[in-house]
């Protein structure tokens, strides 16, 4: 095989829009994927008749046709909307506490505010400005950096300055006094990894933004249609795919890259590489860190790695109505705790009052299982440490007992749930490792404490000429950011190309 | 240096602290990068390479053969699961899943017990040309067919059709050996009294232990035989297991087999929830397959480009996999049943027959991804591997 303009390393999200980004450009494009398939995280499995999602929760910023998000837009650029059929949902979530409190929000501002309103009345007044500031936060926040103002001012963007250094918890202590409200309006820190206490409010504020203006979606077919949609698309704008065959070493001359080696050992020249692996495997394996600047190695080990996850994915042989499950997405909660003690329940091995998702699809979706079944998945987040630690012979042991409690924790919220098990599926952070080679089976890159996000997070260029990064690892996890990530990236290969 | 604007919102200076901290304290992350991998070689390795130490008789036509680690080391597994054993045969390389029938207790060595098939490339191999000492490549476990403590009963019934006995002999070998509190029911279908794979062990373990059942169906019994004969029919379980509910149900053998037994137990009023289907490779004769279409006849074949390079001839009735591997094309495959989806290759253009049963992700259906070891040319195909 010859050379080739770029070669992406990896077919995840961010390796997907890179590539077709480059090839739609008539930019010669290989794109290396060590496993069968391309997706990464954003990928499906079959068991029995079932076919389980195993990442997309709530699609961000895709909108409507009449009013579209940020994502719908690029989707349309790459020229893969007409190809993929997106679903809307209608619920932003639920929250169950233990099985004493329960609450449903509409994705909706007006309604979910009410809602909160009604259920929280003596906060009645605190919950209208909160989201208030949760959108006039964002819409500064994006105006600023979204739309790149070239001149950020503190007159012009009060918001930002006050709010994008402040911990989520400050910000709901403010606010309410309530601790089951505060506990129900923190849920989706689970989206990014870390408890309220150490994740800035830009996060909670931007969250509820997108899904409430721009709705949470599902992908018909999962999000294995998105990443086979992508790479065919790449594949008929001229791109090469070889599956089964990751990359060995990045070759690194003279400070810039030179060509990549791939697995069967063949060499392909070219000036530019996009990884879309962790920057920990890129430049302590691909490339061999006595060839990495020591600003670059310094700056990595400053991060920390993010939890990993377990999760049940369960195939049922009723509807969810039978089943007992009514919404797409609940939070499970045992307590109001929203303290770092929540990071220690994250080390911890046994599954317990941990937070958990909820996830069905088959509500806005009821196409998504065979008819008259429906499937579900539960997920905690786990750091991977913990599981190193399994002797290799308690392991399947060790994860069924996981499982079951997770299993007893769903009974609370559908009773009904066992008797219709038709198939069961557990993944663990070990499973994470082995399909995501991401060290400790981290699912979202770095973690993102305020000294390590935002503004601060690792660069998607690196020092070393021709070598970029499209992934979670170097911007926000999650679908939306992880596409924008990639296209992104090809646009600053294109400039670069062009400049020459 | 120019003041990045972010440094002037409020509770930087903080922030700023930290990351100079964490700068002058970070820890790197060599140790991390390689203890994940280590430990995931220790449960799923790509590959193993394993020895034959010993091949034990079973019947005239099945042999066991007894594999032990040359790294000394043979990953966990559940009972019930296979390993996928790569060999070598002439010009073609090839693989064959096999289920380990040792118990999972037994840490020393995985048997795998092979019979004969007909004209079967590797089961002759295995049981002709194999010697003591020859090595060989393998898989690590893999596979859905096991006991799950999540949902499935205490009380399991197995149904096994010939070699379809061997996921159950380990299965049987750990209640036994472990003590698990669990019941099993062995309902094992030979040809013959002789063909009857592991009826001396299985009798002697039922003699012993009250948990352990055991009925050899004979389907050509020798004259005055006392025995269940025939197929295992619903009737048939109706009487030896009293009532269906509670009990889980386990399927392995032939296509024909599934057809069957399914058939029976949902008579009995089995749910589906509680019947598990262990893969059995590809069916005998697809063209015999209800789906299979009439206007292509069994002995066609066709021209399959390959990469849009290599051109091979490729016979409708066999599977796409095994005609790639004939040409020296090889393919990754782990369970050659359909289910695994590890030999996913495109078909850009033509058409192929897949058994509507082959669990393909939806999305793969629509972008023209199959599964090569269940898909059969009905066309000439360009294809992607």
């Amino acid at each position: 095989m010859g050379a080739h303009d770029v070669v992406v390393v990896g077919a995840g999200n961010g390796g997907l829009t890179a590539s077709l980004a480059l090839a739609k450009k008539g930019l010669g494009v290989l794109l290396l994927e060590r496993h069968n398939i391309p997706g990464g995280c954003a990928t499906s499995f079959c068991r029995g008749r079932f076919e389980f999602e195993v990442a997309l929760h709530q699609l961000s910023g895709v909108g409507t046709e009449q009013k579209p998000g940020p994502l719908r837009m690029l989707l349309g650029d790459l020229g893969v909307l007409d190809d993929l059929e997106l679903v809307e949902m209608s619920d932003l979530y639920c929250f169950q506490l233990r099985d004493d409190f329960y609450i449903a929000l509409e994705a909706n501002r007006e309604s979910a505010v009410a809602e909160l309103q009604a259920r929280f009345p003596h906060e009645r007044e605190a919950i209208g400005k909160f989201f208030d500031l949760c959108y006039a936060f964002s819409s500064q926040f994006l105006g600023a950096f979204y739309f790149k103002d070239p001149e950020v001012t503190r007159e012009k963007y009060p918001l930002v300055y006050a709010y994008s250094f402040k911990p989520a918890i400050e910000v709901l202590n403010e606010f309410f006094h309530d601790d089951v409200l505060k506990a129900v309006l923190s849920m989706y820190w689970g989206f990014l990894g870390l408890p309220p206490t150490r994740l800035s409010f830009a996060y909670l504020a931007l969250l509820f933004f997108t899904y409430l203006e721009f709705k949470p979606f599902h992908i018909k077919g999962g999000s294995q249609a998105l990443s086979n949609c992508l790479a065919s698309k790449f594949l008929s704008n001229g791109g090469t795919i070889r599956f089964n065959c990751g990359a060995k070493r990045i070759l690194v001359e003279d400070g810039a890259v030179s060509g990549v080696v791939t697995e069967d050992g063949e060499e392909i020249p070219t000036k530019y590489v996009i990884s879309n692996t962790s920057p920990i495997a890129t430049y302590l394996k691909l490339i061999g860190q006595e060839k990495v600047p020591a600003s670059a190695l310094t700056d990595m080990a400053s991060r920390t790695l993010s939890p990993s996850a377990f999760v049940i994915y369960l195939g049922l042989d009723g509807t969810p109505e039978e089943v007992g499950i009514k919404r797409s997405s609940t939070f499970l909660a045992m307590d109001t705790d929203l303290t770092d003690r929540l990071l220690d329940r994250m080390r911890r091995l046994e599954i317990d009052d941990d937070m958990m998702m909820v996830s069905c699809y088959d509500i806005a979706d009821p196409d998504f299982a065979p008819a008259g079944a429906c499937q579900t998945s539960v997920v905690s987040l786990k750091y991977g440490d913990a599981w190193l630690r399994v002797p290799p012979t308690e392991y399947h042991r060790i994860k069924f007992e996981c499982a079951e409690a997770m299993l007893r924790r769903l009974e609370k919220l559908a009773p009904r749930v066992r008797s219709h098990i038709e198939e069961i599926e557990v993944a663990t952070p070990l499973t994470h490792m082995r399909y995501l080679q991401h060290p400790a089976g981290s699912i979202y890159g770095f973690e993102q404490y305020m000294k390590d996000s935002l503004f601060l997070r690792p660069d998607r260029a690196s020092p070393i000429k021709g070598l970029h990064f499209a992934s979670g690892w170097v911007g926000d996890p999650g679908f939306q950011p992880t596409l924008e990530a990639g296209q992104s990236v090809a646009r600053t290969i294109i400039r670069e190309i062009r400049t020459k | 240096m120019e003041k990045l604007v972010y440094e002037e919102f409020d509770g930087y200076d903080h922030v700023a602290e930290e990351r100079e901290v964490a700068l002058r304290r970070g820890v790197p992350f060599n140790a991390e990068c390689d203890s994940a991998e280590r430990y995931i070689d220790l449960l799923h390795p790509s590959r193993l390479k394993l020895r034959v130490a010993d091949i034990i008789d079973e019947t005239p036509t099945t042999k066991t053969l007894r594999l032990v680690s040359e790294s000394l080391y043979l990953p966990p597994f559940l009972a019930g699961q296979y390993i996928s054993l790569f060999v070598e045969i002439g010009a073609v390389r090839t693989g064959r899943p096999y289920s380990i029938s040792s118990p999972p207790s037994q840490v020393g060595y995985y048997d795998i017990t092979v019979k004969r098939v007909e004209g079967g490339l590797v089961s002759n191999y295995l049981l002709d040309d194999v010697k003591r000492g020859d090595l060989f490549e393998s898989s690590g476990p893999a596979g859905h067919f096991y006991h799950n403590p999540l949902f499935h009963d205490p009380t399991m019934v197995f149904l096994g059709g010939g070699s379809g006995i061997t996921p159950f002999m380990s299965m049987v070998r750990e209640i036994v050996e472990r003590g698990l509190k669990r019941t099993v029911h062995v309902f094992h279908g030979s040809r013959t009294l002789e063909d009857a794979i592991f009826h001396g062990e299985l009798d002697r373990l039922s003699s012993r232990f009250d948990q352990i059942h055991y009925v050899p169906v004979i389907e050509n019994p020798p004259g005055g035989y006392k025995g269940r004969v025939g197929l295992i029919t619903g009737e048939l379980l109706r009487e030896e297991l009293g009532s269906a509910a509670g009990k889980t149900f386990y399927i392995c053998g032939p296509q024909a087999m599934y057809e069957f037994c399914e058939g029976e137990l949902k008579k009995l009023g089995v749910p589906r929830r509680k019947v598990r289907r262990e893969l059995y490779g590809p069916p005998a004769n697809i063209c015999e397959d209800p789906g299979w279409p009439r206007s292509v006849a069994p002995d066609a074949s066709f021209t399959v480009r390959v990469n849009g390079k290599h051109e091979v001839k490729a016979p409708a009735r066999q599977p796409l996999l095994v005609t790639l591997e004939q040409n020296g094309l090889v393919v990754p495959s782990l369970c050659r049943s359909g289910e695994c989806s590890m030999c996913r290759v495109k078909v850009v253009s033509g058409k192929v027959y897949q058994p509507p049963w082959v669990p393909v992700r939806k999305s793969d259906g629509w972008w023209g991804y199959v599964h090569a070891c269940v898909s059969y040319p009905l066309e000439p195909l360009d294809i992607l591997m």
